[in-house]
């Protein structure tokens, strides 16, 4: 059997970047949304892990402990957003943003 | 590995002084100012804002050091230094403007999420680091979302946050990921590492991804179209200093950082966007940017009702004109585009900030802005140099800009006139943008207003948009003022 290498990694990286941005694209709710953010941030972690290995450098996975930060940041800053929004439309779905297309 | 702390901090200085002001504004608001009157809280705000930052401009002045710290996570050169000194400048406006507005309660925190904005901006206008370009975009996109949702009695404030925290993440997501296969390919965080790498690879299928996946990103960054749907919604949702802190200082930063990338990370995957020679690379690619964002920008804009959605489809042109500096893949190109996003950035806070004034006395509809030359005479007149400067008249900034860019577009040597379909696009557009950069001024001194009360104007505020409007008349007639010191810098740095 053939030993994983990096195109493994790759491809299910990819494959989570594409499933994370259908998801943001189709999905209506701003939560399910959210989370398909986070998938996309993660195939880039996956992808920077796995170039990290097979690099033979440690600056890819160091990048990534910094970027969980950030996300972590980021969906603080989103959830309150969204609950801020809640209050003034008692709604978290994407149909119920278009208030301003005038 | 070991350096020197001192050394590092010395460089970091404008940084650390701009940060220091963030938590003194809130601090001092939270001890001293509680119970004074909204507008004079903000004056004074303001005014600590602007000592800080002021110093820092101030200390980057006097100091010609140049750093480079470990795998250039932080670079001080005389451009950075003055990229630095612009954005500062557009923070004290900023900072100014919205003196005259009464949005919220909370003005610490909205003073310190302001600093916290730019000192993102500045640090990353000295990243050329992977990693550190992505924190402090992020510092600046997540301290934006939080300041775009700042007016807490609109529902319109929270929606259009959620919308510019929705593509900002997405954005986010694809410049990450394009990063990380840029560091796949080649290994490197650095730039010019990078640059070093690529030279040879640049036919690896990989590298196209990464190269369109970092563009994309970036594309929403500087709300160039097809990546523009949050800007119009953002533009118009936001409180207005907000929007003119988004639509200045963001943009400046955003475009120097994207050329930065482009022309150091990506130096020899160029290409050529020229008419009959098509090489792929990274100028096709933009070159579609640019010139979608002039048709869509310019063409959506003619039929806006509300000023600010109006300001934001011109914003989106605008990234259009820009791009073609970038597209130029040179360093008078860059010369070219520092001036162009600056005198814009200093036309756009001004006509932001008659927005704002005008706001306090209905909304941001075409149709408050009626009759305003019998009611401010002297903001009208402002609002008449920023318009006519935004459509490219000459004498002022916005012509010259525009002027600098497009000939150094066409101006290109051995590509011979390439991009001249690009540069005739470009102008017969910016030739539409006179519709309705008009239509704002006919309201402004033909149509008769409804509501004859004059319109009274806090002093900071008055002071900054004349400032501003004397600024941009300056440097239309002399800008070699600005242009001077561009030049300088980079032959320096």
């Amino acid at each position: 059997m053939k030993p994983v290498g990096l195109e493994h990694y790759l491809v299910v990286s990819g494959l989570l970047f594409c499933l994370g941005l259908w998801g943001v694209i189709v999905r209506r709710n701003l939560l399910i949304i959210y989370m398909s953010l986070e998938l996309m941030l993660n195939a880039a972690n996956l992808a920077l892990v796995a170039f990290s290995r097979f690099n033979n450098k440690l600056d890819g996975q160091v990048m990534v402990f910094f970027v969980i930060t950030v996300a972590a940041a980021e969906v603080a800053v989103g959830l309150a957003l969204i609950v801020a929004l809640y209050r003034k439309k008692q709604s978290a779905h994407v149909e119920d943003l278009t208030t301003m297309k005038s | 590995m070991n350096f020197d702390y001192a050394q590092l901090f010395s460089a970091a200085i404008p940084e650390t002084v701009v940060v220091i002001t963030a938590f003194l504004a809130l601090l001092v608001d939270f001890i001293f100012l509680r119970n004074l009157p909204a507008r004079t809280r903000t004056s004074l705000l303001a005014t600590v804002t602007a000592v800080g930052c002021l110093s820092a401009i101030a200390w980057m002045g006097v100091s010609h050091s140049t750093y480079r710290l470990d795998d250039a996570i932080f670079v001080v050169n005389p451009m950075t230094q003055l990229v630095k000194q612009i954005i500062l400048a557009l923070t004290i406006f900023t900072a100014f403007i919205s003196v005259q507005t009464n949005f919220t309660r909370h003005l610490g925190e909205y003073f310190i999420l302001l600093l916290l904005a730019s000192a993102g901006m500045m640090f990353l206008v000295s990243a050329e680091n992977i990693l550190a370009i992505f924190l402090a975009l992020e510092l600046l996109s997540l301290s934006l979302y939080v300041l775009t949702a700042f007016n807490k009695q609109s529902v319109f404030s929270a929606e259009a946050a959620l919308k510019y925290f929705l593509f900002g993440g997405m954005s986010a997501a694809f410049t990450l990921f394009g990063l990380s296969l840029i560091y796949g390919v080649t290994g490197e965080m650095n730039l010019t590492a990078i640059a070093a790498k690529l030279a040879g690879k640049t036919t690896d299928p990989l590298f196209y991804v990464a190269l369109v996946m970092t563009v994309i990103g970036f594309g929403f960054k500087v709300a160039a179209a097809p990546f523009h749907m949050w800007a119009p919604d953002a533009y118009q949702g936001s409180p207005t200093p907000v929007t003119s802190f988004i639509a200045a200082g963001s943009k400046v930063a955003s475009f120097f950082i994207l050329a930065k990338i482009l022309f150091t990370g990506f130096a020899g995957a160029e290409g050529d966007a020229g008419w009959h020679h098509y090489i792929s690379g990274w100028t096709p690619v933009l070159a579609i940017l640019a010139a979608l964002s002039v048709i869509i920008g310019n063409l959506a804009a003619i039929s806006q009702k509300s000023v600010k959605r109006l300001l934001a489809y011109s914003a989106i042109a605008h990234g259009g004109y820009a791009l073609l500096g970038i597209l130029t893949a040179d360093q008078k190109g860059f010369a070219s585009l520092i001036y162009y996003v600056t005198t814009y950035a200093l036309t756009v806070i001004g006509a932001f900030g008659v927005v704002a004034v005008v706001e306090n006395y209905g909304g941001d509809k075409l149709s408050d802005f009626a009759g305003l030359s019998r009611r401010a005479p002297i903001l009208s007149a402002c609002m008449m140099v920023f318009m006519l400067s935004l459509a490219g008249i000459p004498p002022l900034a916005g012509f010259f800009g525009k002027f600098y860019v497009f000939t150094s577009a066409i101006q290109l040597g051995a590509k011979s006139l390439g991009l001249l379909w690009l540069v005739i696009l470009a102008i017969a557009m910016s030739a539409v943008s006179l519709y309705y950069y008009l239509q704002v001024l006919k309201q402004i001194y033909v149509v008769d207003a409804s509501d004859k009360t004059t319109v009274s104007v806090a002093l900071p505020t008055q002071f900054v948009i004349v400032a501003l409007a004397i600024a941009v008349v300056v440097l239309g007639c002399v800008p070699n003022l600005l242009v001077g010191k561009i030049l300088a810098a980079l032959s320096l740095g």
